[in-house]
C-alpha cells in the first residue's frame, strides 16, 4: 500500500510538471479514521496529499462528465469500467483522460468495522499487507481485511483497470467468478416475498439522491425525477414514487451499470439497492451476452439489437 | 440556572415509558436493519437508549418529509377543502440527544414567530422532549463549539443522564418539571449529582474543539466571493445527505398530487444542494454549480442565521461529518474560512 | 384508483399502448370485422412499440391500471424499421425487472400483432383479459389516492 501511494504520488507529479494534465484527481486521507476521500490536485507542491489505501472507496469517474480541463484520475477497476462507458457514451473524451490504474484489492466497509468495534473508540486505522490494525486509546485489534470488504468489492470480477495509461502497482489475478447466485436465491422467492422484503428496503429511502448524484453513470442534465412536464413520479417519500424511483434508476443503468457499488455506499440508510441493479446485470449478461464497461468498441445494449433476441415473454395468442 | 433533579432508576423507566404511552404517542429511537431512527413506539421495549445517535434528526417527528397540508375535490364549479386537524394527542420525544434538541429550537424559530407555521406549530405546542445526554461523544460531534454540550439542557424539557443503574434526570422547563412528578422519579442524593458532575466534565473533555473566530459571520460576507471555494467544494457530489439528516435544515417545496378531480396538497423536503433549488422559470440558476450551493449553506448557517435568528444553524451533531459520502467536513470548512482561507 | 373491495362484479381495466402500423390496425381491424372481445381494454394509440417509454408502464400501474399490453409490429416488419426490436430489448428486460421486484406475471405482456391479425388481435386481448381477471386487482405499485373524508367517494 505504502509503494502504491509513491508510485502514485511520483506519477501525478510527474504529469503535473510535465503540464500533460490541469488536475489529478485521487484520494486522500479524511477527516476520520477509516476514511479516505476524493482530492483534486492542481499543484506539485500538493501532490503529497494523495494516498492510496483500503478506505480509497469512491468511484472518482463520478467526476469526469462535463469536466474541461485535461484530467488525470487514480482508477481502480470500477473507475476504469466506468470511464469505458462515458466515454462510449461521449460524456469524456479519451484523450482528455489519463488514467492512473491501480488494480484493487477490494475496499474497506467502515460500517462492517464500526459494527465490531464502537466508531468512538478508534482512534487510528492502518493496513499492513492483509490485516486492518484498529488502535484506541484502550485496545488494539488486527482485522483481517478481506472479512471486512464491502459487498460489491467480493462479487468483483475485474479488479485490474480495463483501461488505463499508466499503472500503479502489479496486476491482480482475476480468478472471481460471479454466478448471481444472491439473485438467484433472491428470485426463487415468491413475489410476495420479494416484493415484501423490496418494500421495505425503499421504506427506508429518505430521497437524498445520493445514490444517483455517486453513480458515475447518472449525469443527466435533468433526471427524471426532476422532470415536470410529465411529473413522472411525485417528490415525497411515498411507498408507490419511491419504489419507482428505485425500479426506474436500476432499469435506466441497465448495461451501463458497471457495479462500482457507489450508489450502496453513499446511502445513509442502508437501502439494499445492489439487489435490483444486480438483478439487471444478470440479466443484460444472460439475454444479451453483455458486460458494461469491458470494452471500448461493444455497443451498448440498449444501443443495437439482434434479429434474434430473445423474445420468450411475448404473449402468442 | 438551577434546575429541579430527580432520579430515574433504570428499571423504573419501562413504567415511565408505559404511563406516557397511555395517553401520548411516544417517538423514540428505534432499530431499523442496521440503522437507528427515530419512529413511534407503541411498547417501552423498542425504544434503544444505548447508541450513538440516529442516523437521521428527529425534526421528522414535527417536520416530516411528506405533509399533507389540505385535501380537495372539485366538482362541477364547486371545490371541497379538507385541511388535517392538529393533532390533539400529545406527544413525546423520547431519548434524542441533547443537540437535537437544540435543533428544534432552530425549528421553533423558523416555523414560529411571525410567520407561523400552524403544521410545525400546532404539533410542537404539544410536544414534550426528553433527551438523553451523552457520556461517549462520537468523534465527529462538536455540538461544544456550535453553543451547547453534550449534556446540555437547551431545548430539553427533560434532560435524562445516564450515571450507571440509574439516570439524573434534570428539567430544563415547566413541561419538565411536570414530568419529574410521575411516581417512576426519586429524589436525587448529592452522591448521584457528584457523578452526574464527573460524566458532564469527561463528556466535555473528550470532544475536540473546532476554532472558530469570532464573529465568523463577517468573516463569511467578506468571503463570499473569494476562490477558497471552488477547492473547499470540489468533491461534493451534490447529494441532499448533509441537508436532509441535519437537524435544523428546514427547506420544503410544495406539490399538488391529483388523482382525477380530486388530490392534495403536500409539503415535501427540499434541499439547497440539488440544481432545480433556485432554477428560475427562464432556465437561469443563480447558483448553477455544487460551489454556489454549497457555499449557500455555509452561509446560510454560519453567517444569515446567527444574525437573523441569533443563533447558528448548526448544533455540531456531526451527521453530515460521518454520512457525508465523500468526507466534506464542515468543521474543516468553517475552520478554513474561519482563518481567512489559509489551507 | 383503489377499488374498495374486490367483489365478483369487478372488471380489471387493462390499457394497451398499440403501434399505429401494426397492432393499431389489428384492432381495428378486429372491429370493423365485428369480431368479439372483452371491452376491458383501453387502447392508446402510438407511432412505434419503440416509442413506449417505461414510464408509460409504470405511470399506468400506479394510477390503478390492473393490466398494460403493449403491441406492435412483427420483427423485420416494423414501419420505422427497428423500433420494434428496440422495444424488444427494453421490455425484455423491464419485464423481468417487474416481475423481480413482484409483480404478478401476466400483468404486463408484450405481443406483436399486424394490421391483417384483426382474429389474433381479439384473441390476444381475451388472453392477457383472461389472466388478468385470475390475478384480480392490481395493488403494489398503486399509489394510495388521498386520504380523508372523500376517500368513500372516490369512483372509478
Amino acid at each position: 500500500m505504502r509503494q502504491l501511494t509513491t508510485d502514485i504520488r511520483s506519477m501525478a507529479r510527474k504529469l503535473l510538471q510535465e503540464k500533460k494534465v490541469q488536475v489529478v484527481i485521487g484520494f486522500e486521507r479524511g477527516s476520520m479514521p477509516l476514511r479516505s476521500r476524493p482530492c483534486f490536485v492542481r499543484k506539485e507542491e500538493e501532490v503529497d496529499r494523495l494516498v492510496w489505501d483500503g478506505f480509497c472507496e469512491n468511484t472518482l469517474a463520478a467526476y469526469l462528465p462535463k469536466r474541461k480541463e485535461k484530467t488525470a484520475i487514480v482508477a481502480k477497476g470500477c473507475d476504469s469500467r466506468a470511464v469505458v462507458e462515458l466515454i462510449k457514451e461521449k460524456q469524456v473524451q479519451r484523450d482528455q483522460v489519463i488514467l492512473i490504474g491501480v488494480p484493487c484489492r477490494g475496499m474497506v466497509d467502515r460500517s462492517r468495522v464500526e459494527a465490531r468495534v464502537t466508531p468512538g473508540r478508534i482512534l487510528q486505522a492502518e493496513e499492513r499487507e492483509d490485516l486492518l490494525i484498529l488502535k484506541g486509546s484502550d485496545f488494539e485489534e488486527a482485522l483481517s481485511r478481506s472479512d471486512f470488504l464491502h459487498d460489491s468489492c467480493k462479487t468483483c470480477t475485474h479488479p485490474n483497470p480495463v483501461l488505463h495509461d499508466l499503472l500503479a502497482g502489479e496486476s491482480l489475478d482475476e480468478k472471481n467468478q460471479d454466478s448471481f447466485s444472491d439473485i438467484e436465491i433472491f428470485d426463487a422467492m415468491t413475489p410476495e416475498e420479494r416484493w415484501s422484503y423490496l418494500s421495505k428496503e425503499v421504506d427506508k429511502c429518505i430521497r437524498c439522491y445520493a445514490c444517483r448524484n455517486a453513480c458515475p453513470l447518472c449525469y443527466c442534465p435533468e433526471c427524471f425525477v426532476d422532470a415536470s412536464l410529465p411529473q413522472w413520479i411525485g417528490k415525497s417519500t411515498d411507498s408507490s414514487d419511491t419504489m419507482i424511483f428505485h425500479l426506474m434508476r436500476a432499469y435506466h443503468l441497465a448495461g451501463r451499470c458497471v457495479a462500482c457499488g457507489a450508489c450502496e455506499r453513499a446511502c445513509p440508510v442502508g437501502v439494499d439497492l445492489r439487489k435490483l441493479n444486480r438483478k439487471l446485470l444478470k440479466d443484460v449478461k444472460d439475454l444479451f451476452g453483455y458486460e458494461a464497461g469491458l470494452c471500448l468498441d461493444e455497443v451498448s445494449p440498449l444501443a443495437t439489437f439482434r434479429p434474434d433476441d430473445p423474445e420468450h415473454f411475448i404473449v402468442n395468442p | 440556572m438551577s434546575s429541579p433533579s430527580k432520579i430515574l432508576k433504570k428499571d423504573r423507566l419501562a413504567s415511565f415509558l408505559e404511563r406516557l404511552l397511555q395517553e401520548r404517542q411516544v417517538f423514540a429511537p428505534v432499530r431499523k436493519g442496521e440503522v437507528i431512527l427515530i419512529r413511534e413506539i407503541d411498547s417501552p421495549s423498542q425504544a434503544v437508549l444505548e447508541y450513538r445517535n440516529a442516523k437521521e434528526s428527529p425534526k421528522s417527528v414535527l417536520f416530516p418529509q411528506r405533509e399533507t397540508l389540505f385535501r380537495y375535490r372539485a366538482e362541477k364549479g364547486k371545490a371541497e377543502v379538507d385541511i388535517p386537524s392538529g393533532r390533539e394527542q400529545g406527544r413525546v420525544v423520547f431519548g434524542i440527544r441533547p443537540c437535537d434538541a437544540r435543533g428544534l429550537l432552530l425549528l421553533d424559530k423558523v416555523f414560529g414567530g411571525d410567520c407561523r407555521d400552524p403544521y410545525y406549530a400546532d404539533k410542537r405546542a404539544n410536544t414534550v422532549v426528553v433527551s438523553l445526554g451523552c457520556a461517549n461523544p462520537n468523534p465527529a460531534c462538536f455540538c461544544l463549539s456550535m453553543g451547547g454540550g453534550p449534556c446540555s439542557a437547551e431545548g430539553s424539557d427533560l434532560l435524562l443522564l445516564d450515571v450507571g443503574d440509574r439516570y439524573v434526570a434534570e428539567a430544563g422547563s415547566e413541561k419538565g418539571t411536570a414530568l419529574l412528578e410521575d411516581e417512576a422519579f426519586e429524589k436525587v442524593d448529592e452522591e448521584t449529582v457528584a457523578l452526574a458532575e464527573k460524566v458532564k466534565r469527561e463528556s466535555k473533555a473528550s470532544m475536540k474543539p473546532v476554532a472558530l473566530k469570532e464573529k465568523l459571520e463577517e468573516q463569511l460576507e467578506r468571503l463570499f466571493n473569494d476562490p477558497v471555494w471552488k477547492d473547499l467544494t470540489e468533491s461534493c457530489l451534490g447529494c441532499g445527505i448533509c441537508t436532509y439528516l441535519c437537524p435544523t435544515c428546514h427547506c420544503f417545496d410544495l406539490c399538488d398530487e391529483a388523482a382525477g378531480t380530486t388530490g392534495e396538497r403536500i409539503r415535501v423536503w427540499d434541499s439547497c444542494q440539488f440544481p432545480l433549488f433556485t432554477q428560475q422559470a427562464s432556465g437561469f440558476n443563480p447558483r448553477p454549480t455544487v460551489k454556489e450551493r454549497f457555499r449557500q449553506r455555509i452561509m446560510h448557517k454560519f453567517s444569515y442565521l446567527p444574525e437573523t435568528q441569533a443563533m447558528p444553524g448548526c448544533v455540531g451533531c456531526g451527521r453530515c461529518v460521518t454520512e457525508c459520502p465523500v468526507n466534506l467536513d464542515i468543521r474543516e470548512v468553517v475552520t478554513s474560512l474561519s482563518e481567512g482561507n489559509a489551507r | 384508483m383503489r377499488r374498495m373491495a374486490q367483489s365478483s362484479t369487478w372488471e380489471p381495466k387493462i390499457v394497451a399502448f398499440l403501434c399505429n402500423w401494426c397492432s393499431y390496425a389489428g384492432a381495428d381491424l378486429a372491429g370493423t370485422s365485428r369480431i368479439q372481445y372483452p371491452p376491458n381494454v383501453r387502447i392508446i394509440r402510438l407511432p412505434c412499440s419503440g416509442r413506449v417509454n417505461p414510464f408509460f408502464i409504470l405511470s399506468s400501474l400506479q394510477k390503478g391500471v390492473d393490466g398494460v399490453l403493449v403491441s406492435g409490429c412483427h420483427p423485420g416488419e416494423c414501419h420505422y424499421l427497428t423500433g420494434n426490436y428496440s422495444a424488444r430489448r427494453k421490455f425484455a428486460l423491464l419485464k423481468s425487472l417487474l416481475e423481480f421486484a413482484g409483480v404478478e406475471e401476466g400483468r404486463v405482456q408484450f405481443s406483436w400483432v399486424s394490421a391483417s391479425e384483426g382474429v389474433r388481435f381479439a384473441r390476444l386481448i381475451g388472453k392477457v383479459t383472461a389472466r388478468i381477471k385470475i390475478l384480480g386487482p392490481s395493488k403494489k405499485l398503486v399509489k394510495t389516492p388521498a386520504r380523508g373524508p372523500f376517500h368513500a367517494a372516490v369512483n372509478d
